[in-house]
């Protein structure tokens, strides 16, 4: 059975008229990676509440259908971590070095002190903060801040480790690093990313899904979804943006080409050399 | 208005965000400031703007001098969209959160309406910023600020969490905001989507300026590539393309690239 199953799931919260989330239909598998995609509003934060188990916190005006978290042997939920899209209200205000806060996450778990400090070490270095551990969490930038945050979560090894736009106030280098280190983590654990970074997704989903509205307008691998109208919902790389502007503009004879999107780089520079 | 750093130092306790800089920001000109998390960008804005006082240094605007003038009096010269737009709204509905910008510096309120054609906010105007998304907020953060009508006016990270369709907006009003003849300094990560509208990059690492001028000079020296390193950035990716491609002119989105290939053959932009 999948690790986190929404069958038909709706979700509206008290204060807005319209529904986050419409009859969804989601399976997630274990140590599966997951990318939601979609137009801001589009329902990606719930669905990453949700999968968290931390819709029940928020008022709802009416909630259908079934959420179902598969449970470990011991009878917990699965361990989920979580970095939220406002990541400045997760950090704890309970402790003064960035250090202890990052080994913060871990000491709900039980773990052996030696067991925290390798771990926040190796969580620090994986978000390129390690400069920072004196230094007090509250005093940070906003992209340190947001770098503290995903450290914690990554310290925390979850089965579950969800994203909520984790790179949005990361400078370029840090989000590549970073790519990578998802992309290590891949296979390791579940993972769910609400991003619209088309690099991103290319780098490390094994699927992608588009909401729209609140519903499931696509599900599969990024470049079997792709249509015009999924065009309109999410970001595709500069290079696809070009040669799909190239196939507007009518210049683009090859026929396969004309057919499906290139997401390669180079044979998107192919296609474009073509057109000199 | 011009805008002129002077040696300017800023600490916060024993960690120096910005080492004696100096920089002139010329008026009517848009300006991305760029710079790796926590290379002191945010510090820049927040001085600019009066939030903060430089612990050494001047900062003029126009032909003000800052630390002789009060809060109030600079935020009717430059207003400030913060990284982080919870820290900014907090009226009950968006027609008010825009509208106090307006009354607190007493300009005349006349952006109110394009600024809410351009950012979408007419369905809006009733609603509480706080039960909005995340895009929304932002939206309505630029909008309060822009709508202030100063003549500088500071994003930071105005597109960091928006969809294409945002950002597209906010590009939109950027453009606006260069019409009128506004001097604009902007926040950013994304080169990607935010170099079209630049005419000058200032470029911070730790806390020092790498390159302050004009964009086109910056990508065309050899400069660039250890710079851009320096400052945590990576080559953007439709120059990295135009180069391969070997375009006449350096291109900095999809439409400068590709019709600038076609123009070359003659033929008609499509609609
Ligand atoms: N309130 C504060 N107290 C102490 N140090 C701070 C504070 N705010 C920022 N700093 C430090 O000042 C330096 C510059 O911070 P600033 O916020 O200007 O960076 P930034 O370039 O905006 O980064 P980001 O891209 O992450 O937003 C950093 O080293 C940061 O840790
Ligand atoms: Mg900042």
């Amino acid at each position: 059975m999948a690790l986190i199953s929404f069958e038909n799931f709706s979700f509206c919260y008290s204060a807005t008229a319209v529904p986050a989330l419409q009859n969804l239909d989601l399976q997630i598998e274990r140590k599966e990676t997951v990318v939601v995609s979609g137009l801001s509003g589009s329902g990606k934060s719930t669905l990453c509440l949700a999968a968290a188990d931390l819709l029940g916190s928020f008022p709802a005006a009416a909630a259908t259908g079934r959420l179902h978290r598969q449970s470990d042997p011991s009878g917990g939920g699965p361990r989920t971590a979580i970095v939220m899209q406002n990541f400045y209200a997760q950090i704890s205000y309970l402790r003064t070095t960035v250090f202890e806060e990052v080994a913060f996450g871990c000491e709900n778990l039980g773990m052996e002190r030696e067991e925290i400090i390798r771990r926040a070490g190796e969580a620090m270095t994986a978000t390129r903060i390690s400069h920072l551990a004196d230094r007090n969490p509250l005093e940070l930038s906003g992209g340190e801040k947001q770098k503290v945050v995903l450290a914690s979560a990554l310290a925390q090894r979850p089965e579950i480790l969800i994203l909520d736009e984790p790179l949005s106030q990361l400078d370029p280098e840090s989000v590549h690093y970073l790519s990578e280190v998802l992309a290590h983590l891949r296979g390791k654990m579940s993972i769910i990313i609400a991003e619209n970074d088309p690099y991103l997704t290319l780098s490390v989903a094994d699927r992608i899904i588009i909401l729209a509205d609140g519903t499931k307008i696509a599900d599969g691998k990024l470049e079997e979804i792709l249509s015009e109208e999924a065009e309109t919902h999410i970001d595709l790389p500069a290079w696809t943006k070009c040669v799909q502007r190239a196939r507007r503009h009518g210049i683009i004879r090859d026929s396969t080409v004309k057919e499906s999107y290139i997401l390669n780089y180079k044979q998107a520079l192919e296609t474009l050399m073509s057109l000199k | 208005m011009r805008i002129e750093f002077q040696q300017v130092t800023h600490s916060f306790g024993s960690t120096n965000a910005l080492e004696s800089i100096s920089c002139r920001l010329a008026s009517g000109r848009t300006t991305l400031l760029v710079g790796h998390n926590g290379s002191g960008k945010s510090t820049f804005l927040k001085l600019m703007n009066g939030i903060l006082k430089p612990s050494s240094g001047r900062i003029w605007l126009g032909e003000v001098m800052t630390s002789e003038y009060r809060l109030s009096q600079i935020a009717s010269m430059c207003a400030l969209s913060f990284q982080n737009p919870d820290d900014q709204i907090f009226a009950s509905n968006v027609e008010k959160e825009i509208r106090f910008g307006i009354s607190n510096t007493g300009r005349d309120g006349s952006l109110f309406l394009p600024l809410v054609e351009t950012l979408h906010l007419k369905d809006a105007l009733s609603q509480n910023p706080f039960e909005m998304n995340y895009a929304m907020r932002r939206l309505v953060s630029i909008a309060g600020t822009a709508a202030m009508n100063t003549p500088i006016i500071a994003f930071d990270e105005p597109t960091a969490g928006l969809s294409m369709r945002e950002k597209n907006y906010f590009g939109q009003l950027v453009s606006l905001l260069k019409e009128l003849g506004k001097t604009i300094v902007i926040v950013t990560h994304d080169l990607d989507f935010m170099l079209q509208w630049a005419d000058d990059l200032l470029m911070l690492s730790r806390g020092q300026i790498q390159y302050c001028g004009s964009r086109d000079a910056f990508f065309g020296s050899a400069r660039a590539r250890p710079v851009i390193r320096n400052c945590g950035l990576r080559i953007p990716n439709y120059l990295r393309l135009s180069r391969a491609l070997g375009t006449a002119q350096p291109c900095f989105s999809a439409s400068e690239l590709v019709d600038g290939l076609i123009g070359k053959k003659g033929e008609p932009a499509p609609p």
